[in-house]
Parts: structure tokens; sequence; C-alpha cells
């Protein structure tokens, strides 16, 4: 955890962090810093529109932007595989090829030149979200949730130094979504992953985060904490409704400031 | 059998019958409009007294050589976007002016500049299929959706990998489309090359219907005609649908 006594080093270091739009001139992101550590799992809450999809974009390499994002203190200037993007679309799979060779052909770009090596890395990940029997099925022939759950393992086969997760359960119906919130965590903690999590929904950041952010709608940070409420999370653990309302008062307000402008 | 195929079937059994009908009833001289059994013989002389199974060979090598290089040359140009933005736009612009010309109008720039043989037919092939090949990849490109590419860069794809590992098979289905109608053009364009200079360096499937026109044979005009579209069904069916089926269908990407 991001307790400061093992890792003091950020993965993610980001400071004053601006993001324009030109057409018309809007601010999406407004002095935006924070650090992310070491098996961190940083759910960041925010009103739809409020910039937290652009945040996550821009980490990931697919936008321009002002200020500072270092990943192991590199600049962040382009896409790489050290920050896979797991996106809410179901489609971010290949369609052209199997499940398994999704999972293997990331490894062969970078650098894994052995096919059985890749296979037999791509089977194991494949079996942590539950999935070998499906190794040899196209992606079209498969669940939203399961491609969810390919998407995944890919990002954790690569073996990025961090997950990129853009709201990946959003289009999931409600027990989907617990389900995969579940493993998740599982998976998160048997591998000791580092992810940052895009959410709109509360229930989702309390259970998932050992931190959460609350981002506004001028593209500020308006909350930052530690989650208090030990892991696994239900609706009846201790201080869940309190934090629950603390963060929907936020949220809340956020919509209420955008309405009365 | 399938209800389709067996209606398809009828029809062209019904076209037969209704052709065998109008000849019986002798409104135009035989000349003009022969029976269906004087067509067949001619489609069997064709191929045992004429050396009709010779040219169809020598006019398939000049197609499929054409095509070949129109493909490659439409794929290698219209991926100029992934290299430089000007580039592209000068292409987009030549795309845009030479799939206009229609191929009969080059055939005399064909035969001054390369002189009548195989490389004139050659060229004919290459123009007709490089510039609607070139709309089909670039369009095809274009509208690949953003997340494969956003997740290709982001496994680290770039430049020509990204072409071959993205673009290429997220817009098959495009491009394939494109090779279809590049085909049909070049096999249309092969025919008319052929049938004004006989079809470079040995006799080609336009020569053998231009040359039943001078002896006045209406049914092997017409026997001709009947292989050009045999050998179209042939590449429809017998390629064209089994690549379909291994490709774009069985990765869901059309019905």
């Amino acid at each position: 955890m991001g307790d400061g006594t093992l890792s003091t080093e950020p993965i993610l270091h980001i400071e004053n962090l601006h993001k324009e739009y030109d057409n018309p001139v809007t601010l999406v992101l407004n002095n935006v810093s924070f650090d992310l550590f070491r098996e961190d799992f940083l759910c960041i809450l925010g009103p739809s529109g409020c910039g937290k999809s652009t945040l996550i974009r821009c980490i990931a390499g697919f936008e321009k932007y002002s200020g500072t994002i270092e990943v192991d203190g590199k600049r962040v200037e382009s896409p790489g595989s050290d920050r896979t993007m797991v996106f809410q679309d179901f489609n971010q799979l290949f369609p052209w090829i199997t499940v398994i060779n999704n999972i293997a052909y990331p490894l062969k770009i970078n650098g894994m030149k052995d096919k059985a090596e890749r296979l037999k890395k791509a089977e194991t990940y494949l079996n942590k979200v539950g999935l070998s029997e499906y190794r040899d099925y196209y992606p079209h022939q498969l669940s939203g949730g399961m491609k969810q759950r390919v998407a995944i393992a890919r990002a954790m086969a690569l073996g990025s130094r961090i997950i990129l997760m853009d709201e990946p359960f959003a289009a999931l119906d409600a027990m989907s979504r617990n389900q995969m919130q579940d493993e998740l965590l599982r998976i998160k903690e048997g591998e000791g992953m580092t992810v940052l999590f895009i959410t709109h929904n509360i229930q989702e950041a309390i259970t998932l985060g050992n931190r959460i952010m609350v981002m506004g709608n001028s593209g500020n940070i308006i909350e930052h904490m530690e989650n208090p409420i030990e892991k696994p999370v239900t609706p009846a653990s201790p201080g869940y409704s309190e934090l629950w309302k603390h963060l929907n008062r936020l949220l809340r307000n956020e919509c209420q400031l955008e309405k009365g402008q | 059998m399938n209800k389709k195929l067996c209606a398809q079937i009828a029809f062209l059994v019904f076209i037969l019958i209704l052709w065998q009908i109008l000849y019986s009833m002798h409104i135009w001289p035989e000349l003009l409009f022969p029976s269906v059994s004087m067509i067949g013989d001619a489609f069997i002389r064709a191929f045992t007294e004429r050396e009709l199974g010779v040219m169809i060979l020598h006019s398939l090598r000049l197609l499929i050589e054409g095509l070949f290089i129109g493909v490659v040359f439409a794929f290698i140009l219209s991926s100029l976007f992934a290299i430089n933005e000007n580039l592209s736009a000068i292409y987009n612009m030549l795309v845009c002016m030479f799939d206009l010309i229609p191929g009969i109008a080059l055939i005399p720039v064909a035969i001054l500049w390369l002189g009548i043989g195989d490389e004139a037919i050659i060229f004919m092939v290459v123009h007709s299929v490089i510039w609607p090949m070139s709309r089909s990849i670039i369009d095809g490109f274009k509208a690949v959706p953003k997340i494969y590419t956003e997740v290709g860069k982001n496994m680290g794809l770039y430049g020509a990998k990204l072409i071959f590992g993205v673009y290429l098979p997220a817009s098959f289905e495009r491009l394939f489309s494109g090779i279809k109608v590049g085909w049909a053009r070049a096999w249309r364009g092969l025919i008319s090359a052929e049938m004004v200079f006989g079809g470079g360096s040995a006799l080609g499937i336009g020569y053998y219907i231009t040359d039943r026109r001078t002896n006045l044979d209406i049914s092997g005009i017409f026997a001709t005609i009947i292989v050009i579209i045999l050998i179209g069904i042939v590449v429809e069916y017998g390629i064209f649908r089994v690549i379909e089926k291994n490709t774009v269908v069985k990765w869901g990407m059309v019905h």
C-alpha cells in the first residue's frame, strides 16, 4: 500500500496537469496533482463530463497536455506498454484473432520471441480470469463481461507498471459488475498490480479503491482520501454509509453547481 | 440443396428455355440468333478444335500479375498517411484524377509507350485495379474504429507495424470488397485491351471474341461470353466466398 514505508518513489507522478480543448475553449483539467505508488488502487470518482476520462487518456499518452506526467521519472510523451489501458468499450479486443492470441500478441510485439512461452504466459493469465475453456474462441463469441476479463488478462500478462481502467464495468449489468469487482480485487491482490480506476459509481469506488479521489466539474480535484473501510467491502461494513454519504454529497454539489450556472 | 440456389438455377434454366423458344420462332436470322445447342457446340469446339483454353490461361496469367502489382502498389501508396500527411493528400488527389480515366482511353498511351505486348496489357490491368483499390483502402483505413488503433499504440505498435497489425486486419472487409471491385475492373480492362491488340506476346480471350466476330461466328461469340461469365463465377464462389468465410465471417465482422 502507499503508506510510504516501502515505496517512497511514486510509479506515477502528476503535477500541475492542465488540459484545454480548443473549440470552444474549455478547461478540462485544472491543476491536477497526485502520486500513485506501487500496489495502489486509486479510484477516481466524478460526474460525467468532469474530465476524468481525459485525465486517464493523458496518462495513457493519447492526449497532449501541459504540466507534468511521469512514469518512473520519465515524462509521458506517447502511448506505451508500461501503462495499459482497459477501456469501457467491449470492442477493445482484436476481433480477427482468438482470445488466447489477443493476450499473446502484445507479448510478441514487446519482444517475447518464443511462441510456446508466449502462449504459456497467455494461458496462465487467461486462467486467472477464469476463461481457460474459451482460449480458442473469437471475441464476438464472448459476452461483454468475458471480453472485459480478457482485456484485463491482456493488460496483466503484459506486466504493465500501471493498469489504467476507464470505467471498464460501466456497461455491464449489476450482477456481472459485482462479480467483476470481486474478481478484480482478488487478482489485484494476487498480482500486486497498481491500478488507476475511473468510475462514476460511488459503490464501485468504495469497494475497489484503497484511495479515492473526487473530481469536480471544473476539472480539479475536490477530494483525495485514503479509503478507511477494510476489504472486503460490503454495504454493511462499518463506516460504509458515512463514506457513501460524504462522496454522494460532493458529487451532488457538483451537479447542482453545474445546473446553477 | 438450399432454396436460394434452387431459385437461381431454376431462373437460368428458364432463360435457356426462353432463348430456345425465341430461336424456334425464327424472328431473327440464325446468323444473328443461334440456338442453345449451337452455342453449346461452339463452346466445346472452342476448347477442342480451337485454342481458347490456352488463351484463357494466358489472359489469366496477365490478369494475376497486373492484379498483384495493382494491389501491392495501392496498399503501399494508400499507407502513406502513416508517414506524411502531405504525401497522402497528393496521393488522394491522384486517385480522384486517374480513377476517372476509362481504361480504353489509355490504350493509345499503352501502345505507344510499351508497344503491343504483355507489358501494355499489364499496364491496363494495373490502371483498372490500382485506383478503385486505393479508394477502398483509404476509406477502409479511415473507418477503422479508434479503439483498435489506440489499443495497438498502447501495446507498442507504430508506423508500418500498426498498419499491418491493426489497420490491415481491422479494415479487411473493405479491402476485400476493393479487391472484388478491382478484379472485376481488371477482367474487363484486360478483355478490352486484348480486343484492341490481340493479347500481348500470345493471344488472349479478348482476341478470340474479336476473331469470332470477323468470322461471323455468333455462336462462338456467345460461347466466349459464357466462358467469361463462368470464370467470374468460379472466382466469386471458389475463391472470394471461401476467403470471406475464413476471415471476416469467422471474425464476426460481417454476418
